[in-house]
Protein backbone atom coordinates (compact mmCIF):
# COMPACT_ATOMS: atom_id res chain seq x y z
CA UNK A 1 0.00 0.00 0.00
CA UNK A 2 1.48 2.86 -0.82
CA UNK A 3 1.30 5.82 1.94
CA UNK A 4 2.78 9.16 2.11
CA UNK A 5 6.32 9.53 2.89
CA UNK A 6 7.01 6.45 1.13
CA UNK A 7 8.68 7.64 -1.28
CA UNK A 8 10.42 10.19 1.20
CA UNK A 9 12.11 6.88 2.72
CA UNK A 10 12.80 6.00 -0.76
CA UNK A 11 15.40 8.59 -1.31
CA UNK A 12 16.68 8.50 2.28
CA UNK A 13 17.73 4.94 1.70
CA UNK A 14 19.67 6.09 -1.22
CA UNK A 15 21.50 8.30 0.94
CA UNK A 16 22.04 5.80 3.39
CA UNK A 17 24.10 4.17 0.19
CA UNK A 18 25.68 7.31 -0.76
CA UNK A 19 27.41 7.21 2.46
CA UNK A 20 29.52 4.37 1.67
CA UNK A 21 30.45 4.74 -1.35
CA UNK A 22 33.50 6.64 -2.91
CA UNK A 23 31.67 8.31 -5.40
CA UNK A 24 27.89 10.19 -5.79
CA UNK A 25 25.52 8.12 -7.63
CA UNK A 26 23.57 10.45 -10.44
CA UNK A 27 20.88 12.64 -8.28
CA UNK A 28 17.31 11.30 -8.31
CA UNK A 29 15.30 14.04 -10.26
CA UNK A 30 12.55 12.05 -10.48
CA UNK A 31 11.93 10.83 -6.84
CA UNK A 32 12.87 14.37 -5.49
CA UNK A 33 9.99 15.55 -7.96
CA UNK A 34 7.50 13.22 -6.52
CA UNK A 35 7.75 14.00 -3.07
CA UNK A 36 8.10 17.83 -3.40
CA UNK A 37 4.77 16.69 -5.58
CA UNK A 38 3.07 15.13 -2.59
CA UNK A 39 3.78 17.72 -0.18
CA UNK A 40 2.32 20.40 -2.40
CA UNK A 41 -0.88 17.89 -3.01
CA UNK A 42 -0.81 17.57 0.92
CA UNK A 43 -0.92 20.99 1.58
CA UNK A 44 -3.78 21.51 -1.02
CA UNK A 45 -5.64 18.86 0.85
CA UNK A 46 -5.70 20.81 4.21
CA UNK A 47 -6.25 24.03 2.33
CA UNK A 48 -9.72 22.26 1.36
CA UNK A 49 -10.02 20.93 4.56
CA UNK A 50 -9.75 24.18 6.70
CA UNK A 51 -11.49 26.39 3.51
CA UNK A 52 -15.01 25.99 5.56
CA UNK A 53 -13.94 26.52 8.65
CA UNK A 54 -13.27 30.45 7.74
CA UNK A 55 -10.36 30.72 9.88
CA UNK A 56 -12.31 29.67 13.08
CA UNK A 57 -10.97 26.18 13.68
CA UNK A 58 -11.88 24.05 16.88
CA UNK A 59 -10.13 21.19 17.00
CA UNK A 60 -12.08 19.84 20.00
CA UNK A 61 -15.13 19.94 18.25
CA UNK A 62 -13.96 18.74 15.13
CA UNK A 63 -11.81 15.62 16.53
CA UNK A 64 -11.94 13.66 12.86
CA UNK A 65 -10.82 16.76 11.00
CA UNK A 66 -7.75 18.01 13.57
CA UNK A 67 -6.41 14.00 13.51
CA UNK A 68 -6.29 13.80 9.45
CA UNK A 69 -4.74 17.56 9.25
CA UNK A 70 -2.04 16.63 11.81
CA UNK A 71 -1.41 13.36 9.25
CA UNK A 72 -1.19 15.45 6.61
CA UNK A 73 1.21 17.62 8.39
CA UNK A 74 3.26 14.57 9.82
CA UNK A 75 3.45 13.49 6.46
CA UNK A 76 4.63 17.29 5.02
CA UNK A 77 7.65 17.20 7.84
CA UNK A 78 8.48 13.89 7.12
CA UNK A 79 8.86 14.62 3.70
CA UNK A 80 10.93 17.75 4.39
CA UNK A 81 12.88 15.60 6.85
CA UNK A 82 13.55 13.39 3.83
CA UNK A 83 14.96 15.82 1.47
CA UNK A 84 16.89 17.68 3.52
CA UNK A 85 19.08 15.02 4.72
CA UNK A 86 19.42 13.34 1.16
CA UNK A 87 20.74 16.80 -0.21
CA UNK A 88 22.57 17.14 2.89
CA UNK A 89 24.03 14.05 2.76
CA UNK A 90 24.83 14.93 -1.20
CA UNK A 91 26.93 18.12 -0.09
CA UNK A 92 28.60 17.01 2.26
CA UNK A 93 30.07 14.52 -0.16
CA UNK A 94 30.48 16.81 -2.64
CA UNK A 95 32.24 19.06 0.22
CA UNK A 96 34.81 16.11 0.61
CA UNK A 97 35.34 15.37 -2.58
CA UNK A 98 36.13 19.03 -3.71
CA UNK A 99 38.58 19.26 -0.71
CA UNK A 100 40.34 16.34 -1.99
CA UNK A 101 40.82 18.23 -5.27
CA UNK A 102 37.71 17.42 -7.41
CA UNK A 103 36.83 19.53 -10.25
CA UNK A 104 33.45 20.12 -11.55
CA UNK A 105 34.41 18.42 -14.65
CA UNK A 106 35.78 15.53 -12.77
CA UNK A 107 32.94 15.46 -10.87
CA UNK A 108 30.31 15.95 -14.01
CA UNK A 109 32.34 13.94 -16.51
CA UNK A 110 31.86 10.68 -13.77
CA UNK A 111 28.59 9.33 -14.90
CA UNK A 112 29.65 9.69 -19.24
CA UNK A 113 32.53 7.79 -18.53
CA UNK A 114 31.45 5.13 -16.06
CA UNK A 115 27.58 4.15 -16.98
CA UNK A 116 27.61 5.69 -20.36
CA UNK A 117 30.98 5.00 -21.70
CA UNK A 118 29.67 1.89 -24.23
CA UNK A 119 26.49 3.50 -25.34
CA UNK A 120 28.37 6.61 -26.45
CA UNK A 121 27.14 10.11 -25.78
CA UNK A 122 23.99 10.35 -27.29
CA UNK A 123 22.82 12.72 -24.58
CA UNK A 124 25.31 14.77 -24.96
CA UNK A 125 26.56 16.63 -21.79
CA UNK A 126 23.29 16.00 -20.15
CA UNK A 127 24.41 12.81 -18.13
CA UNK A 128 26.10 14.14 -15.26
CA UNK A 129 25.56 13.07 -11.81
CA UNK A 130 24.92 16.11 -10.17
CA UNK A 131 21.61 18.05 -10.32
CA UNK A 132 22.34 21.58 -11.80
CA UNK A 133 21.54 22.86 -8.23
CA UNK A 134 24.74 20.87 -7.05
CA UNK A 135 26.90 21.95 -9.96
CA UNK A 136 26.27 25.59 -9.00
CA UNK A 137 27.37 24.47 -5.27
CA UNK A 138 30.84 22.91 -6.55
CA UNK A 139 31.63 25.78 -8.33
CA UNK A 140 30.47 28.23 -5.53
CA UNK A 141 32.43 25.93 -3.22
CA UNK A 142 35.69 25.60 -5.02
CA UNK A 143 35.64 29.02 -5.18
CA UNK A 144 35.35 29.66 -1.59
CA UNK A 145 38.08 27.44 -0.92
CA UNK A 146 40.29 28.48 -3.18
CA UNK A 147 39.81 32.12 -1.82
CA UNK A 148 40.36 30.61 1.75
CA UNK A 149 43.18 28.87 0.55
CA UNK A 150 44.74 31.95 -0.67
CA UNK A 151 45.59 33.59 2.75
CA UNK A 152 48.44 30.71 3.03
CA UNK A 153 50.11 30.42 -0.20
CA UNK A 154 52.97 28.70 1.51
CA UNK A 155 50.85 26.03 2.76
CA UNK A 156 48.96 23.87 0.48
CA UNK A 157 45.94 23.27 2.63
CA UNK A 158 44.85 20.32 0.33
CA UNK A 159 47.81 18.49 0.75
CA UNK A 160 48.68 15.05 2.26
CA UNK A 161 48.99 15.24 5.88
CA UNK A 162 51.77 12.23 5.58
CA UNK A 163 55.18 13.63 5.72
CA UNK A 164 56.81 12.47 2.23
CA UNK A 165 59.67 10.12 2.73
CA UNK A 166 61.71 10.82 -0.21
CA UNK A 167 61.77 14.69 -1.13
CA UNK A 168 62.27 13.25 -4.84
CA UNK A 169 60.68 10.74 -6.63
CA UNK A 170 60.48 8.61 -10.22
CA UNK A 171 57.26 9.57 -11.89
CA UNK A 172 56.07 8.68 -15.34
CA UNK A 173 53.77 10.83 -17.74
CA UNK A 174 50.54 9.10 -18.68
CA UNK A 175 49.00 12.11 -20.58
CA UNK A 176 50.38 15.19 -21.62
CA UNK A 177 50.44 18.00 -18.77
CA UNK A 178 52.56 20.64 -20.76
CA UNK A 179 54.89 22.81 -18.97
CA UNK A 180 55.33 23.15 -15.56
CA UNK A 181 57.84 25.03 -13.47
CA UNK A 182 59.96 23.92 -10.36
CA UNK A 183 62.54 25.78 -8.59
CA UNK A 184 65.40 23.77 -10.99
CA UNK A 185 63.33 25.12 -13.78
CA UNK A 186 61.03 24.02 -16.64
CA UNK A 187 60.02 19.96 -16.97
CA UNK A 188 58.00 19.59 -20.29
CA UNK A 189 55.40 16.71 -19.46
CA UNK A 190 55.33 15.01 -22.49
CA UNK A 191 53.48 11.29 -22.75
CA UNK A 192 55.08 8.49 -21.74
CA UNK A 193 58.42 10.20 -20.52
CA UNK A 194 59.92 9.79 -16.93
CA UNK A 195 61.36 12.35 -14.63
CA UNK A 196 62.77 12.65 -11.21
CA UNK A 197 61.48 15.47 -9.62
CA UNK A 198 60.61 17.27 -6.47
CA UNK A 199 57.35 15.23 -4.61
CA UNK A 200 56.24 18.72 -3.74
CA UNK A 201 55.91 20.04 -7.13
CA UNK A 202 54.11 17.00 -8.98
CA UNK A 203 51.66 16.26 -6.37
CA UNK A 204 49.05 17.87 -7.97
CA UNK A 205 49.11 16.09 -11.22
CA UNK A 206 49.57 12.88 -9.29
CA UNK A 207 46.41 13.49 -7.89
CA UNK A 208 45.01 14.97 -11.32
CA UNK A 209 45.91 11.06 -12.83
CA UNK A 210 48.47 13.23 -15.44
CA UNK A 211 51.53 11.27 -13.53
CA UNK A 212 52.13 8.42 -12.13
CA UNK A 213 54.04 7.74 -9.22
CA UNK A 214 57.19 5.14 -9.34
CA UNK A 215 59.04 2.85 -7.42
CA UNK B 1 20.85 11.75 16.79
CA UNK B 2 20.71 15.00 14.88
CA UNK B 3 17.66 16.36 12.59
CA UNK B 4 19.79 14.69 9.13
CA UNK B 5 21.16 11.62 10.72
CA UNK B 6 20.25 9.30 8.09
CA UNK B 7 19.98 6.50 10.73
CA UNK B 8 17.65 7.95 12.70
CA UNK B 9 15.43 8.77 10.03
CA UNK B 10 15.28 5.39 8.79
CA UNK B 11 14.69 4.49 12.24
CA UNK B 12 11.63 6.46 12.68
CA UNK B 13 10.23 4.74 9.30
CA UNK B 14 9.85 1.76 11.52
CA UNK B 15 6.19 0.88 11.87
CA UNK B 16 4.66 0.08 15.15
CA UNK B 17 0.90 -1.69 16.22
CA UNK B 18 -1.80 1.36 17.12
CA UNK B 19 -5.35 1.45 17.48
CA UNK B 20 -7.38 4.15 16.23
CA UNK B 21 -9.82 5.81 19.01
CA UNK B 22 -11.76 7.80 16.83
CA UNK B 23 -13.39 7.64 13.70
CA UNK B 24 -12.04 9.45 11.18
CA UNK B 25 -13.92 9.28 7.46
CA UNK B 26 -10.39 10.52 5.55
CA UNK B 27 -8.01 8.60 6.54
CA UNK B 28 -9.14 4.79 5.19
CA UNK B 29 -6.29 5.02 2.86
CA UNK B 30 -4.20 4.04 5.83
CA UNK B 31 -5.96 0.47 6.23
CA UNK B 32 -5.88 0.33 2.68
CA UNK B 33 -9.71 1.34 2.34
CA UNK B 34 -9.55 4.83 -0.12
CA UNK B 35 -12.94 6.86 0.48
CA UNK B 36 -14.20 4.28 3.55
CA UNK B 37 -14.06 5.87 7.29
CA UNK B 38 -11.06 4.53 9.53
CA UNK B 39 -13.40 3.57 12.78
CA UNK B 40 -12.66 3.37 16.14
CA UNK B 41 -10.50 0.33 17.28
CA UNK B 42 -9.15 -0.37 13.74
CA UNK B 43 -5.49 -1.69 14.21
CA UNK B 44 -3.01 -0.78 11.79
CA UNK B 45 0.64 -0.54 11.77
CA UNK B 46 1.84 3.16 11.37
CA UNK B 47 5.63 4.08 10.92
CA UNK B 48 7.22 6.09 14.13
CA UNK B 49 7.32 9.55 12.73
CA UNK B 50 3.47 9.16 12.41
CA UNK B 51 2.02 7.17 15.76
CA UNK B 52 4.69 9.35 17.91
CA UNK B 53 2.85 12.13 17.51
CA UNK B 54 -0.35 10.93 17.02
CA UNK B 55 0.14 9.28 20.50
CA UNK B 56 1.24 11.96 22.08
CA UNK B 57 -0.97 14.94 20.42
CA UNK B 58 -4.34 16.01 22.59
CA UNK B 59 -7.34 15.70 21.23
CA UNK B 60 -8.49 18.77 22.45
CA UNK B 61 -11.31 17.25 25.06
CA UNK B 62 -9.70 18.93 27.71
CA UNK B 63 -12.18 16.27 30.38
CA UNK B 64 -10.77 13.16 28.86
CA UNK B 65 -7.34 14.22 27.65
CA UNK B 66 -7.30 11.12 25.61
CA UNK B 67 -5.38 10.58 22.17
CA UNK B 68 -5.98 9.88 18.69
CA UNK B 69 -4.33 6.49 18.97
CA UNK B 70 -2.96 4.03 21.10
CA UNK B 71 -0.34 1.97 20.75
CA UNK B 72 1.72 -1.63 21.33
CA UNK B 73 5.30 -2.22 21.32
CA UNK B 74 6.19 -3.75 18.01
CA UNK B 75 6.95 -7.45 17.74
CA UNK B 76 10.42 -7.15 17.46
CA UNK B 77 10.38 -5.56 20.95
CA UNK B 78 7.40 -8.42 22.07
CA UNK B 79 7.77 -10.96 25.08
CA UNK B 80 8.94 -13.46 22.65
CA UNK B 81 11.94 -11.54 21.62
CA UNK B 82 12.59 -10.32 25.61
CA UNK B 83 12.37 -14.30 26.91
CA UNK B 84 14.91 -15.42 24.11
CA UNK B 85 17.72 -12.20 25.10
CA UNK B 86 16.98 -13.24 28.74
CA UNK B 87 18.05 -16.80 27.74
CA UNK B 88 20.94 -16.12 25.55
CA UNK B 89 21.66 -12.72 24.12
CA UNK B 90 24.00 -13.69 21.40
CA UNK B 91 21.75 -16.47 20.17
CA UNK B 92 18.93 -14.07 19.01
CA UNK B 93 19.85 -12.32 15.47
CA UNK B 94 18.72 -8.61 16.28
CA UNK B 95 18.54 -7.62 12.30
CA UNK B 96 15.87 -9.68 12.01
CA UNK B 97 13.73 -8.16 14.04
CA UNK B 98 14.92 -4.36 13.05
CA UNK B 99 17.62 -3.45 11.60
CA UNK B 100 17.89 -0.41 14.41
CA UNK B 101 16.94 -2.26 16.77
CA UNK B 102 18.33 -0.32 19.60
CA UNK B 103 17.20 2.98 18.37
CA UNK B 104 13.76 1.39 17.82
CA UNK B 105 13.77 0.13 21.55
CA UNK B 106 14.88 3.44 23.13
CA UNK B 107 12.33 5.32 21.00
CA UNK B 108 9.59 3.49 22.63
CA UNK B 109 11.32 3.51 26.03
CA UNK B 110 10.65 7.27 25.35
CA UNK B 111 7.27 6.75 25.08
CA UNK B 112 6.13 4.38 27.36
CA UNK B 113 7.44 2.62 30.80
CA UNK B 114 9.05 -0.15 30.43
CA UNK B 115 10.66 -0.85 33.35
CA UNK B 116 12.23 -4.70 32.25
CA UNK B 117 12.88 -3.57 28.77
CA UNK B 118 15.80 -1.52 29.73
CA UNK B 119 17.63 -3.71 32.00
CA UNK B 120 17.24 -6.85 29.57
CA UNK B 121 18.65 -4.17 26.85
CA UNK B 122 21.74 -3.26 28.71
CA UNK B 123 22.57 -6.88 29.57
CA UNK B 124 22.18 -7.57 26.02
CA UNK B 125 24.50 -5.17 24.62
CA UNK B 126 26.84 -5.47 27.02
CA UNK B 127 27.02 -9.00 27.01
CA UNK B 128 27.45 -8.90 22.95
CA UNK B 129 29.47 -6.03 22.74
CA UNK B 130 32.35 -8.47 24.02
CA UNK B 131 31.46 -10.97 21.41
CA UNK B 132 31.58 -8.75 19.04
CA UNK B 133 34.84 -7.11 20.21
CA UNK B 134 36.47 -10.72 20.34
CA UNK B 135 35.34 -11.09 16.62
CA UNK B 136 36.72 -7.55 15.08
CA UNK B 137 39.85 -8.57 16.94
CA UNK B 138 40.19 -11.62 15.21
CA UNK B 139 39.47 -10.58 11.66
CA UNK B 140 41.95 -7.65 11.93
CA UNK B 141 44.68 -10.41 12.89
CA UNK B 142 43.52 -12.83 9.98
CA UNK B 143 42.65 -9.93 7.26
CA UNK B 144 45.51 -8.01 7.37
CA UNK B 145 46.94 -9.55 4.17
CA UNK B 146 43.88 -8.18 2.48
CA UNK B 147 45.20 -4.80 3.01
CA UNK B 148 43.11 -2.01 2.82
CA UNK B 149 39.62 -3.92 1.41
CA UNK B 150 37.19 -1.70 3.10
CA UNK B 151 34.30 -3.29 5.34
CA UNK B 152 31.60 -1.42 4.26
CA UNK B 153 27.61 -1.61 4.10
CA UNK B 154 26.28 -5.01 4.60
CA UNK B 155 29.85 -6.59 3.35
CA UNK B 156 31.57 -7.36 6.28
CA UNK B 157 33.92 -9.57 4.85
CA UNK B 158 34.13 -12.28 7.26
CA UNK B 159 33.49 -16.37 7.33
CA UNK B 160 33.87 -19.04 9.82
CA UNK B 161 32.14 -19.57 12.48
CA UNK B 162 31.09 -15.83 13.39
CA UNK B 163 29.09 -15.13 10.50
CA UNK B 164 25.99 -16.28 11.78
CA UNK B 165 26.69 -14.12 14.91
CA UNK B 166 27.65 -11.06 13.10
CA UNK B 167 24.80 -11.07 10.27
CA UNK B 168 22.50 -10.99 13.24
CA UNK B 169 23.92 -7.36 14.23
CA UNK B 170 21.66 -4.25 14.67
CA UNK B 171 22.80 -1.15 12.66
CA UNK B 172 24.71 0.07 15.80
CA UNK B 173 26.44 -2.98 16.46
CA UNK B 174 27.45 -3.00 12.64
CA UNK B 175 28.85 0.29 13.41
CA UNK B 176 30.97 -0.57 16.52
CA UNK B 177 32.27 -3.54 15.11
CA UNK B 178 33.45 -1.63 12.04
CA UNK B 179 35.47 0.66 14.94
CA UNK B 180 36.63 -2.39 16.72
CA UNK B 181 38.00 -3.81 13.72
CA UNK B 182 39.86 -0.50 12.23
CA UNK B 183 41.03 0.17 15.53
CA UNK B 184 42.50 -2.99 16.03
CA UNK B 185 44.15 -2.97 11.98
CA UNK B 186 45.30 0.49 12.56
CA UNK B 187 47.23 -0.42 15.72
CA UNK B 188 48.70 -3.62 14.26
CA UNK B 189 49.84 -1.36 10.99
CA UNK B 190 50.74 1.20 13.36
CA UNK B 191 53.38 -1.76 15.65
CA UNK B 192 54.48 -2.77 12.37
CA UNK B 193 55.65 0.34 11.41
CA UNK B 194 57.39 0.82 14.55
CA UNK B 195 59.35 -2.41 14.11
CA UNK B 196 60.62 -1.48 10.83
Amino acid sequence: MPMYGDLGNKLVQHAKRTQNLTHLPSYQTELVRSVTREVRDLDRDVASLLEPFQGSFDPAAEQATACTLLVNHLSMRRNKRCLLAYHRTRTDKLEELVWNGADLLDLAGQQVAGTNGVTGANDGGTTSSLSPQEEDYVRQYSDLLAAYKGHWTDIDLTGSLEPPKDLFIDVRVLKDAGEIQTEYGAINLTKNSQFYVRQGDVERLIAQGYLQRLG
Amino acid sequence: MSYYDIDSILTDAEKIPCTFQLDVPDLGYLDNNSGQTLKNGTRIALPLWLAEMLAIANTGDADEGKSFISFDLPPALGNDVVQALKADPRAVPLRDQSAHFYALATHMMDLSEEPELGSVLRKTFVTRAGEIALHARKVGGSAGGKGGASEEGSNLGVGGAGEEFLRGLDEWERSLFRKAHDGAKAGKEWMDNVKK
